[in-house]
């Protein structure tokens, strides 16, 4: 989320700065990587995720609890319409 | 048009205050002067207050008072629109605070618009982000601890001068590169800056504060070191430096925003905590849940509002706005939105995550919220090690201040 806010990609908000406080950094991961990358880190993740604006998928994530990692490299997260109303 | 942060000028907004000044497009049914940050059901209870607008007003009605008029916005849901709708609901011109029109600045980046801001925020945003602030525990905690070690044993204390008002202010000198022997005389500065009953106090403190940060702005220009004061003075977005306005403007607005909201915020949770012991308890019985524990404290607790003006005409819920009129979002009562927060006033360590108000929301989201939540978590853990029972002290009398910032004046307690 981060990588994507300081470098201007849009699409993520990010408002709360990463804080698991306001579902605006929501993505679909890419199928190929859902399971390295993993579903909700904690319940607080899944119970903001279920107020996010666009459809939740198995693969939603908020990309703000994706610890970016050699392991993840080359990683693909698609991004939803809309993060907020 | 947006504005340029480098060579700032007054706005000349029109600002409507009193019953005199009220635009011909307000509908009168929707008029009231309740008094949000001034009147005595405010200053009796001014959360409780602020829950009990749900019932008592419309979601959108037009506050007239003697210190601005606005529309006043109540329910979470529209406040989340406005908030994230800069482009009809601007922040330009939308901070009051007075300036001098000779040596005018913006105060950055909360009155710059995006995408403008992000200039800004990308400077100190990585130090406050959670991975940012999470280097910062160790020391805080220490901060923490040094001051507790002064009263602990004395058996009570005036919990906002012994330790709501040093924390933060301990741990923002050592953020912004600034010797902690200021301490006192930034406690008093910031009270004075916000709360003096006179404006010749306020002028003066502004005075004194500005004289201060700006040496210390040219002390770190000479002598880079760590700290965001240094940090701000030699940012260079996109390879130009910041200019000399936009510098003191930066640091000025973190000096006003990062001291007093952490005042009161502490303030406000340490009394509710005194008043309600089996809630100590159940704190202390639960450190896993402490993060938590803290939002559901902050959601409660909060002590600000956010201010926007509209830059285009709009209706929202049926309601006229034309530009040029200014709106309050009553984020304290935002947070009590029993539309958002089933049973609201009910503080409930368990509710399920959602967007709470008390930093705002959109653009301009509290860029230090990872730090204040941090802050009260350390500060509560380490409070509740030395001291896991405490009190109002008997016949203490609570009062609290009129004005943007809701809290109690002071706080005795005993153990």
């Amino acid at each position: 989320m981060r990588g994507a806010l300081y470098n201007g990609v849009e699409g993520i908000i990010g408002e709360c700065g990463g804080g698991l406080s306001c579902a605006t950094c929501h993505c679909y991961v890419d199928a190929a990587w859902t399971a390295r990358v993993g579903g909700p880190s904690s319940p607080a993740e899944r119970e903001l995720l279920d107020g996010a604006a666009a459809e939740v998928r198995p693969e939603s994530r908020l990309s703000c609890q994706i610890a970016m990692t050699a392991h993840l490299d080359g990683l693909v997260v698609r991004l939803p319409e809309k993060q907020y109303d | 048009m947006a504005i340029d942060a480098a060579n700032p000028v007054p706005p000349n907004f029109t600002r409507c205050a009193g019953a005199d000044q009220i635009p011909p497009h307000v509908p009168p049914e929707l008029v009231r002067s309740v008094g949000l940050t001034t009147g005595a059901e405010f200053l009796a209870a001014p959360h409780a207050y602020k829950a009990g607008l749900h019932h008592t007003q419309p979601p959108i009605f037009y506050d007239v008072s003697p210190h601005g008029n606005a529309w006043q916005l109540l329910r979470h849901d529209d406040a989340l629109f406005a908030l994230r709708h800069p482009e009809i609901f601007t922040n330009e011109g939308a901070t009051p605070f007075p300036r001098d029109p000779d040596d005018y600045f913006y105060f950055i980046p909360i009155e710059i618009d995006p995408p403008h801001h992000r200039k800004y925020r990308n400077i100190v945003d990585p130090l406050f982000s959670p991975h940012g602030v999470m280097k910062l525990e160790a020391q805080i905690r220490e901060r923490a601890k040094g001051l507790l070690d002064d009263f602990a044993g004395d058996g009570a204390c005036e919990f906002t001068t012994a330790y709501g008002r040093p924390l933060p202010v301990c741990v923002f000198l050592d953020i912004m590169g600034l010797p902690q022997d200021m301490r006192d005389t930034f406690v008093e500065w910031a009270v004075d800056l916000l709360h003096a009953p006179d404006r010749e106090t306020m002028a003066r403190a502004m005075a004194s504060i500005t004289a201060y940060l700006k040496s210390a702005i040219a002390e770190k220009t000479a002598h880079p070191d760590e700290g965001v004061v240094s940090r701000i003075a030699h940012a260079a977005p996109d390879g130009v430096p910041l200019s000399e306005k936009e510098i003191f403007g930066f640091v000025c607005f973190l000096f006003i925003a990062g001291l007093d909201t952490v005042f009161a915020t502490m303030n406000n949770i340490w009394l509710w905590l005194a008043q309600n012991p089996a809630r100590v308890e159940e704190i202390i019985a639960r450190p896993g849940d402490i993060n938590a524990i803290v939002e559901e404290l902050l959601r409660a607790w909060s002590v600000t509002f956010s201010g926007r003006m509209l830059a285009q005409d709009y209706t929202m819920r049926g309601v006229e706005m034309k530009a040029g009129d200014r709106i309050t979002c009553v984020l304290p009562a935002c947070n009590f939105d029993p539309e958002a927060f089933p049973n609201p006033t009910a503080i409930d360590f368990d509710r399920p995550r959602k967007t709470i108000l008390a930093f705002t929301v959109g653009a301009h989201s509290c860029m230090g919220a990872h730090l204040a939540r941090l802050e009260i978590k350390v500060g509560l853990e380490e409070w509740l090690k030395r001291i896991p029972r405490f009190a109002v002290r008997p016949g203490a009398h609570i009062e609290y201040r009129p004005g943007g910032v809701v809290g109690p004046e002071f706080v005795p307690l005993m153990w």
